[in-house]
């Protein structure tokens, strides 16, 4: 049997400079794409010998797989420094992903934070490629600022105009160029105030814009099924052995990321 | 059933020997462990090891792959699944650490994903349990249902008696293992099974799983962690606890990836990159274990994380051992 810690060797295809503190990576292997992971699904990237950490795949073509990636620790600093062609070890997928068949006909309301698109960019960009599987997209999303913003040209080109789909920017604080919306995602969210009725929320997010949106989510009537976010954890595995991602009896690595918020209240408040 | 005279003990390891490396209890200047047997190296005190057997199927730091970096990253040069382990048996085994083994196996073999290294020195073991007549002080092994005169997960039991041993094969691997002693063993002389030994500590883990589930924000956690060093004692030498980190040797151009033994008792267990922790202090950390030992590993897989051997009563520096802490959960009002 293969030894399940040892990562494939893939190639830096193509990097994306998001932000001045994210990048997205475009991954290959020899054999193309190393796997074909469910939106919302984790993979473990590596170099070696600085470390290795799980990451959400914010994407994924014919061919390869995409990671956006911010920079915040020795792993993620080294990843910045690569360039194209540099080898990544990876190893996935794991975890559950989003529940893509349960959301079919629902309409979907997004509400990210920061680098918290990269999970709900996989889901968003998955049901405008089975669009007829799904309802209306409403995608909230905010950073500190307009620099900040990830995925600009899908935020301010493709998903506008893609059918059925409204997209709404909001930043912390604005620049001399910045049009758009200045405010917290919470307050725009209720500003917003989508209806409950046939809808799911979706949101991932820095944990204080979490806690405000849960709080928003509630007040306008969604039920604890009808809310979905995806969480984060140190891992050292992902298979579920190493310890460290429990959240009471659920392994985040294995059970998760993607919880809905009835789950999550059923489980120790402890992320 | 087979008969082991006390002093026929020397040939019956010596046969045991004879298939495979041989772990026996020993004392060392700084307290007991498994060790390799050597004519007259064994020595049995009541109650377990201090050290756990679970270095033998977890071990402290294991390679995983070796890397080589080459102009463009590192290509794996190396990765190999563990070629089938060499055979060992690990003699003397305690009723408790027999079944802190299986608690490991649910962890490595059961849970979704299979741990190729962990199976292969599984299954290239044969775990030789040895009856408990009497238990040291820190015993209390029967708080988790255990019998200390069986031990159902091991090849071959074997029962002190007047004289010598009973001496049971419970699976077709310990068959094998006491056809090649035959010459060895004598038959059975008429014996009365004898009772069970008397256990100083009264610990009982009656309903603590269900009362527990219900106390995650319990003020009793406020108290409880304060005395904790962090120390990480009582992970290391726990027998169940299996918890570990994955790390990097770089050796230059080339260098090998590694597990070795972590403990939730240390921050930085789930210290995040971006410096979030959500078990940011020793409540945190102190709960998490005990909650894991005693209610999360009950729901996730049916069994205790504690199986009474009392090592941490034994070694924890503060008394925040397991059993004062069933105690106090037992004694607390749900009521918040």
């Amino acid at each position: 049997m293969s030894n399940p810690y040892v990562p494939v060797i893939a190639r830096i295809e193509r990097i994306i400079e998001e932000t001045p503190d994210v990048k997205t990576f475009h991954l290959v292997t020899a054999a193309g794409k190393p796997f074909a992971p469910r939106p919302g699904q984790l993979a473990m990237l590596s170099l070696l010998p600085v470390g290795e950490g799980m990451f959400s795949v914010s994407g994924q073509g014919e061919a390869h797989l995409e990671f956006a990636i911010k920079k915040v620790g020795q792993l993620t600093t080294a990843l910045h420094e690569a360039e194209v062609g540099q080898a990544v070890g990876i190893r996935g997928p794991y975890g559950n992903g989003f529940p893509v068949e349960e959301l079919q006909g629902k309409d979907l309301v997004f509400i990210g934070g920061g680098i918290g698109l990269a999970p709900l960019r996989s889901l968003i960009n998955y049901c405008l490629a089975h669009r007829p599987d799904y309802g209306e997209l409403l995608i909230i999303y905010g950073a500190r600022t307009p620099a900040d913003l990830v995925f600009k040209e899908e935020l301010f080109r493709h998903w506008p105009q893609a059918p059925g789909t409204a997209v709404h920017v909001t930043v912390d604080a604005g620049d001399a160029g910045w049009q758009g919306p200045v405010g917290l995602v919470p307050a725009l969210l209720e500003q917003l105030n989508p209806r409950p009725q046939g809808k799911v929320a979706i949101t991932c997010g820095p944990p204080v814009m979490i806690k405000f949106v849960l709080q928003a989510l509630e007040r306008m009537g969604y039920r604890d099924d009808q809310v979905i976010t995806t969480l984060e954890r140190r891992m050292k595995c992902g298979l579920g052995k190493c310890g460290r991602c429990n959240l009471g009896s659920k392994y985040v690595c294995l059970d998760g990321p993607v919880f809905t918020l009835g789950q999550l209240k059923a489980l120790p408040a402890e992320y | 059933m087979p008969w082991l005279k006390d002093e026929a003990m020397p040939a019956f390891l010596a046969a045991l020997q004879s298939q495979g490396r041989l772990w026996v209890p020993v004392e060392e200047e700084w307290g007991s462990c498994l060790a390799v047997w050597e004519e007259k190296s064994l020595r049995l005190t009541p109650g377990p090891t201090l050290l756990a057997a679970k270095g033998l199927f977890l071990p402290q730091t294991e390679k995983l792959f070796h890397y080589r970096v080459e102009a463009e990253g590192a290509v794996i040069s190396e990765s190999e699944p563990p070629a089938a382990a060499a055979r060992q048996i690990v003699f003397g085994l305690r009723p408790c650490d027999v079944a802190a083994v299986a608690v490991m196996d649910k962890v490595f073999l059961d849970g979704g994903y299979v741990d190729c290294a962990y199976r292969a020195r599984r299954e290239a073991s044969a775990l030789v349990a040895l009856a408990c007549r009497e238990a040291a002080p820190t015993c209390f092994c029967r708080a988790f249902g255990l019998d200390p005169l069986a031990a159902p997960g091991a090849d071959v039991l074997l029962l002190p008696l007047e004289g010598g041993y009973l001496v049971r094969a419970q699976t077709a691997k310990g068959e094998e293992l006491l056809a090649q002693a035959q010459g060895v063993l004598a038959q059975e002389p008429a014996l009365d099974w004898p009772a069970p030994p008397a256990f100083l500590l009264e610990v009982t883990a009656a309903g603590v799983p269900a009362k527990l589930a219900a106390m995650f924000d319990h003020p009793l956690w406020d108290n409880l962690y304060q005395k904790c060093l962090g120390c990480g004692i009582c992970t290391y030498l726990c027998p169940t606890c299996y918890c570990f980190d994955v790390q990097s040797a770089d050796r230059g151009t080339e260098g090998y990836r590694y597990r070795c033994w972590d403990s939730c008792m240390f921050p930085e267990y789930t210290l995040m990159a971006g410096g979030h922790n959500p078990r940011p202090t020793k409540k945190e950390r102190v709960r998490n274990r005990f909650l894991h030992k005693l209610c999360y590993l009950p729901e996730r897989f049916g069994v205790f994380g504690c199986v009474g051997c009392g090592r941490c009563l034994l070694k924890c520096p503060v008394n925040l051992d397991i059993a004062a802490v069933l105690k106090k959960v037992q004694e607390v009002g749900t009521h918040v």
